[in-house]
């Protein structure tokens, strides 16, 4: 047994990501590591490749105990990771990358780059690897990128390497060659772990599985006697239970109409209409389009073609400024880059979207019609915080989506985008959340909301849309099975299982 | 709390301290006149860079800004404007400078850094074509009362300063702008997000930073009664440090006039104090020198601390 991990815990301040991490990996085996969006899959290989430390749990290496403080700890006993986004020097020949850190050494100090390329090239010659030692790594494409970091593994011994999601950005002529070379890695007794959204191809290369869901174990086994069907039902069967449930309204007039939207290869004529009073969910894959449908809508992007109305008028939305004129409102995904002023008060926060709403004249700022929006917007909100001077950076996650959210009623928007809205935030929160969703639709508003959490769709959505590759591929009512999501989210039009983004 | 008063208590300790250290000198109205004299004019400049700052960005023109708006305005007063309109005009040059910051670091996205280090170089070498590196002497001789005059028994300057801290202390605190500043300076994503027209404010911060930095030439015209192609050198330097050592923040989102004020007379009282007390001025730039990394760690703890 070269790795085996077992109960493995990880929590990142209130939100749990690893509860009970279990996995065993040999030697020239390859093991896939599948599970939903968030299922503590990347966690728990930052965890073995000592990029994170784990809470509670144990890590045998051939049989020893070991912990891993920092990545150099774990490449030393042999483990390497090939991660999501390449983590090379860009400017860097690709000798240079190969060797980075462990440059052989002349006397003084001085790197010996003859050296150094000779053994480059000798290493790519070796694996037939499409590259060439002199090449800057900058000019490579994603697929060469990864050649490289597969490359420096092999150079420095590692008997254990771990691919997260290697092939979501490559074509599909590259992710045979990334096949082949695991094949190759294999042969030569190397542990391979690789995480994946794509199944099917993976068949071809994949000895056994492992399963996670919401940070545990929930299947271990031989790849070959599980069929797709029960590896989809494993991902997604979590229980959903009644915490949230939803009585949808009788939607009104159609507030966000979008036409034949087009953002090429992004985004390909997607149409769609959300009512008021209604929401309606937006599934798909991670690198669906479902985020960069929801910038277009907002002018964060240029559209190719295509149009937005808005209460049955054109509006013209080419910057979020002219979007929020518009009544438009996005809850982006990433709160603390680019939802919230984290340094700055919870108040200046929750006015920014409308500060002439509390000035005089339109540019002098009544302070205490300030506080007393705040007030009213976080009772209303149930934002628990200390005072209107509390930093927003230091409310919880929960806390600061409501004070994200909050800035769009000061405005007085009527299309919400929501953007993986609960992403991060604990379970109570998340109703909170939810309930604040269903207020603004019994008042009107009409909700577009993007979601990897399956089961959050469900009960929260009256209606859902489903996006593959930048298409809309189907519409199911809200009380659709996680099944009929997947598939949809996942099923190539020539019917082959493809759990992933293909771009 | 202590340490963000600390840069209060340096002041009031260097005051206190040089008061009992040189009783016959410091403390005397022509003593600490001069002071005020000299360093209205870095305080005009860090007034203009708080904003800035606070904003996000930094200007490193202002020096040169300062010496083609003396210089401008006071050819002017040499061709026979009258001084009022000389006054604007150095003003009003300094705005248009601002101006062209502001649209170069929004426009062309370049940091703001390289921008005005660009800018610098173009603004003092139009500013030595035009005057040909030579000073402008011809002025009206009633124009020092700007720079050297006195009004109610103070000088004029500290009227001046009092006026432009005020205002844009308002601006800071209780406008639109202000608040854009800030919300810019510490997310500027998040603040493009929110519909604010980013681009818009961050030059109209550029613009006002210009115009106070324009009125500083004038006032160093006025004082040295010439308009001087030369004038103003290492002053963007000085402007820095000063909201710095009162708590601004290179990162942008962190500042206020009370502690750029502060800081701007920190740096005065210790060149004064080492001139009253016979230290060289080469050690006075070390130590001024040493003052700001002191109040920029001291700052960095107490928001670790915070923080954490």
């Amino acid at each position: 047994m070269l790795l085996r991990l077992t109960g493995i815990q990880k929590r990142f301040g209130g939100v749990t990501a690893l509860k009970d991490g279990n996995l065993s990996v040999d030697s020239g085996q390859v093991h896939l590591l599948l599970g939903e969006n968030g299922a503590g899959k990347s966690t728990m290989m930052k965890i073995v490749a000592g990029l994170q430390q784990p809470d509670g749990g144990d890590l045998l290496w051939k049989g020893e105990k070991v912990s891993f403080r920092s990545p150099s700890e774990a490449a030393r006993v042999g483990i390497a990771m090939v991660h999501q986004e390449s983590l090379l020097a860009p400017h860097l020949p690709v000798a240079e990358n190969i060797f980075l850190g462990r440059e052989p050494r002349l006397p003084f100090g001085w790197v010996n780059r003859r050296k150094m390329m000779e053994a480059a090239r000798r290493l790519i010659e070796e694996h037939r690897f499409p590259l060439q030692a002199e090449w800057r790594v900058d000019k490579l494409s994603p697929a060469g990128k990864q050649l490289v970091e597969i490359c420096r593994a092999i150079q420095h011994g590692s008997s254990l390497l771990i691919f997260d999601e290697p092939t979501s950005s490559l074509s599909d002529a590259e992710t045979q060659e990334v096949f082949r070379i695991v094949r190759t890695l294999r042969e030569r007794n190397i542990g391979v772990i690789y995480i994946t959204h794509r199944l099917e191809e993976l068949r071809a290369v994949g000895d056994r599985v492992t399963i996670l869901r919401d940070g545990e174990t929930v299947h271990t086994g031989e790849l070959s006697e599980i069929g797709n069907d029960r590896i989809i039902q494993h991902m997604v069967g979590r229980e959903i239970g009644s915490v949230y449930s939803r009585q949808p309204l009788p939607p009104g007039r159609v507030l966000l109409r979008v036409n034949e939207l087009s953002r090429r290869p992004l985004l390909e004529r997607i149409s769609l209409q959300v009512r008021a009073g209604e929401i309606v969910g937006l599934a798909g894959l991670v690198g669906a389009g479902r985020t960069e449908l929801c910038r277009a809508i907002f002018g964060l992007d240029p559209m190719d073609s295509g149009s937005v109305e808005i209460e049955g008028r054109p509006a013209r939305v080419r910057s979020p400024r002219e979007a929020v004129e518009q009544g438009i409102a996005l809850i982006p995904e990433d709160r603390q880059k680019t939802g919230l002023a984290t340094a700055l008060p919870i108040g200046y926060n929750l006015t920014l979207t409308d500060i002439r709403k509390v000035s005089r004249l339109g540019w002098l700022i009544d302070h205490a019609a300030e506080k007393k929006i705040c007030a009213d917007y976080a009772r209303r909100l149930k934002i628990r915080h200390e005072s209107f001077w509390q930093l927003a950076g230091r409310l919880s996650g929960g806390n600061q989506q409501k004070v994200v959210i909050a800035k769009w009623l000061v405005r007085g928007a009527r299309v919400f985008l929501f953007d993986e809205p609960t992403r991060g935030i604990d379970v109570g929160a998340k109703i909170e959340v939810y309930e604040v969703m269903d207020e603004l639709a019994r008042s009107g508003a009409a909700i577009l909301m993007v979601s990897s959490e399956l089961p959050e769709l469900i009960q929260v959505a009256d209606r859902i849309l489903v996006m593959r590759q930048g298409r809309l591929t189907g519409e199911l009512p809200g009380h659709a099975t996680q099944e009929e999501i997947m598939r949809l989210a996942t099923l190539q039009d020539g019917g082959g299982m493809l759990l992933g983004d293909n771009q | 709390m202590i340490q963000r008063l600390l840069p209060f208590l340096t002041l009031i300790v260097l005051f206190v301290g040089l008061s009992i250290a040189s009783p016959d000198h410091f403390l005397t109205k022509t003593n600490l006149s001069s002071v005020v004299r000299q360093t209205a004019v870095i305080n005009l400049l860090a007034l203009g860079m708080t904003l800035v700052i606070i904003a996000g960005g930094i200007d490193l023109s202002v020096g040169a800004i300062l010496a083609i708006g003396g210089l401008l305005g006071a050819m002017a007063m040499e061709k026979g404007l009258p001084i009022w309109l000389g006054v604007v005009i150095g003003i009003l040059v300094g705005g248009f400078w601002g101006v062209v910051n502001g649209l170069l670091t929004t426009k062309l996205k370049i940091n703001p850094f390289i921008v005005t280090l660009g800018t610098l170089g173009i603004i003092r070498g139009t500013t030595l074509i035009i005057s040909n590196g030579l000073p402008v002497h011809q002025i009206p001789q009633a124009f020092s009362f700007l720079g050297e005059g006195n009004l109610l028994g103070v000088p004029f300057v500290l009227w001046v300063l009092v006026v432009c801290a005020l205002a844009v202390h308002v601006v800071l605190e209780h406008t639109r702008l202000g608040r854009y500043s800030f919300s810019i300076g510490s997310n500027p994503d998040a603040a493009y997000y929110a519909g604010i027209p980013v681009a818009f404010h961050t030059t109209a911060v550029y613009a006002i930073c210009g115009m106070l930095t324009g009125l500083g030439g004038m006032i160093e015209a006025s004082r040295l009664m010439t308009g001087q192609p030369t004038a103003g050198q290492g002053y963007e330097l000085q402007a820095i440090a000063a909201v710095v050592i009162g708590g601004g923040s290179l990162r942008g989102g962190e500042g206020s006039v009370i502690g750029t004020l502060v800081g701007a007379f920190i740096m005065g009282l210790l060149a004064n104090g080492s001139d009253l007390l016979g230290i060289s001025p080469y050690l006075q730039q070390a130590i001024i020198g040493a003052v700001i990394i002191l109040a920029v760690s001291v700052d960095e703890l107490r928001k670790r601390k915070s923080t954490s």
